[in-house]
């Protein structure tokens, strides 16, 4: 039998948790990484073809969108990794704890911002 | 299947509005989900009035209050209004819980009730939850054991025993199982973290003697790895159990046995 009754609201009206923001969030820069890294291939395979290439690619990196994807980039590879920490611990079934879970969900989300400023400094060889 | 957008019949509009006659200046309103299936119209948020000055504490009470004093005709579950029966389960100001123990002073701003979420509503708060009775049943939720010694106690240690709590007050109130992004996805599939803390439950348990039968039923890409660990279940459980650590523990079981 059909049953035409109305779907009551979910995602619509559910309010977010620390963890649920953390959980679309290591998806969403999960599936990031994936483009990234491919484009980085496409970006290897490019300058191996030589000298003209290697401008276009070193021009493209100049402008103010590449820096912002740069960035976006090392921030998205940052969550994911603290994020897949976080994962690895719970799957030795460790903080599992509501209070555990909310602190470390903070911690990847601030060490995931705290993490790009780093990489950013030693990129540009501030600390030497 | 990923739906955000819920279908053209589901679609909440704007309902009536119940101004207060009793002339208190303790006023709060309440926003409530209502759906008539006698009417065949799309659901609607009613916005209530209410006196604070009489009103006890719990959520329940309000909605008591409503249908008691503004508005007979709104419909929800309830039996023991102590936290221990699991029917006043809905969602309350975003967030599942039981309303005979969530204290209406905890919201801030409007309060809006709403049924649990994903469900096929039946009546206004009253959502289905036969899906999940069914797949409550699909565990098998009873001991099995071959000992036919009527006479003699099945003995248990006080070490295995401790691993029942946190498990054997599930009141199966359904709104771990509601609160479930993956669960709203997938329910007909993924079993959810209400059913799978009741196999834990079972698979745990030193009496029963189908421990590698059970695992081995639960061990489905659909039915268990569906959970992804967003918590929700654990962030909503009103009675404080922790059914995300309950699947990971099945899972760290199939994984190492």
């Amino acid at each position: 039998m059909k049953n035409d009754n109305p779907l009551s609201p979910h995602i619509q009206i559910y309010s977010w948790h620390i963890s649920s923001l953390v959980s679309i969030c290591h998806r969403i820069t999960g599936i990031i990484n994936i483009i990234i890294i491919t484009l980085i291939c496409f970006w290897v395979s490019f300058l191996l073809l030589g000298n003209s290439n290697y401008e276009l690619v070193y021009n493209f990196f100049g402008t103010f969108f590449a820096k912002f994807m740069i960035i976006g980039t090392v921030w998205s590879f940052s969550f994911q990794i603290l994020s897949e920490i976080r994962h690895l611990f719970w799957d030795l079934g460790i903080g599992f704890e509501l209070k555990t879970s909310n602190i470390t969900g903070l911690l990847v989300i601030f060490g995931s911002f705290i993490l790009t400023i780093f990489i950013f400094i030693l990129g540009r060889n501030l600390f030497l | 299947m990923v739906q955000i957008n819920l279908p053209q019949n589901s679609k909440v509009q704007k309902g009536k509005y119940y101004k207060d006659q009793t002339g208190s200046k303790n006023i709060r309103k309440v926003n409530i989900y209502r759906w008539d299936p006698s009417t065949g119209e799309n659901p609607r948020i009613d916005t209530y009035e209410v006196d604070m000055d009489n009103c006890p504490s719990k959520v329940l009470d309000l909605l008591n209050k409503i249908k008691n004093e503004i508005d007979p005709s709104i419909a929800y579950r309830r039996s023991c209004a102590h936290g221990v029966c699991g029917s006043c389960a809905m969602n309350m100001d975003g967030k599942n819980g039981l309303a005979c123990t969530k204290p209406h002073k905890e919201i801030k701003g409007d309060i809006n009730i709403y049924p649990l979420p994903h469900l096929k509503v039946q009546k206004d708060l009253i959502g289905d939850l036969s899906t999940l009775y069914k797949q409550y049943a699909s565990v098998e939720p009873w001991l099995k054991n071959s000992k036919k010694d009527e006479n003699k106690e099945n003995i248990q240690s006080i070490e295995d025993r401790s691993k029942l709590d946190g498990l054997y007050e599930c009141i199966m109130c359904a709104c771990c199982s509601t609160s479930c992004p993956s669960y709203w996805w997938n329910g007909d599939k993924y079993l959810g973290p209400a059913v799978l803390l009741q196999a834990y439950r079972w698979i745990i348990d030193s009496r029963d003697e189908e421990r590698k039968e059970r695992l081995k039923k639960v061990a489905d890409e659909l039915k268990l790895y569906r959970c992804h660990t967003i918590m929700n279940c654990t962030n909503a459980c009103p009675k404080g159990l922790n059914p995300a650590k309950a699947i990971a523990s099945i899972k760290k079981m199939l994984a190492t046995s």
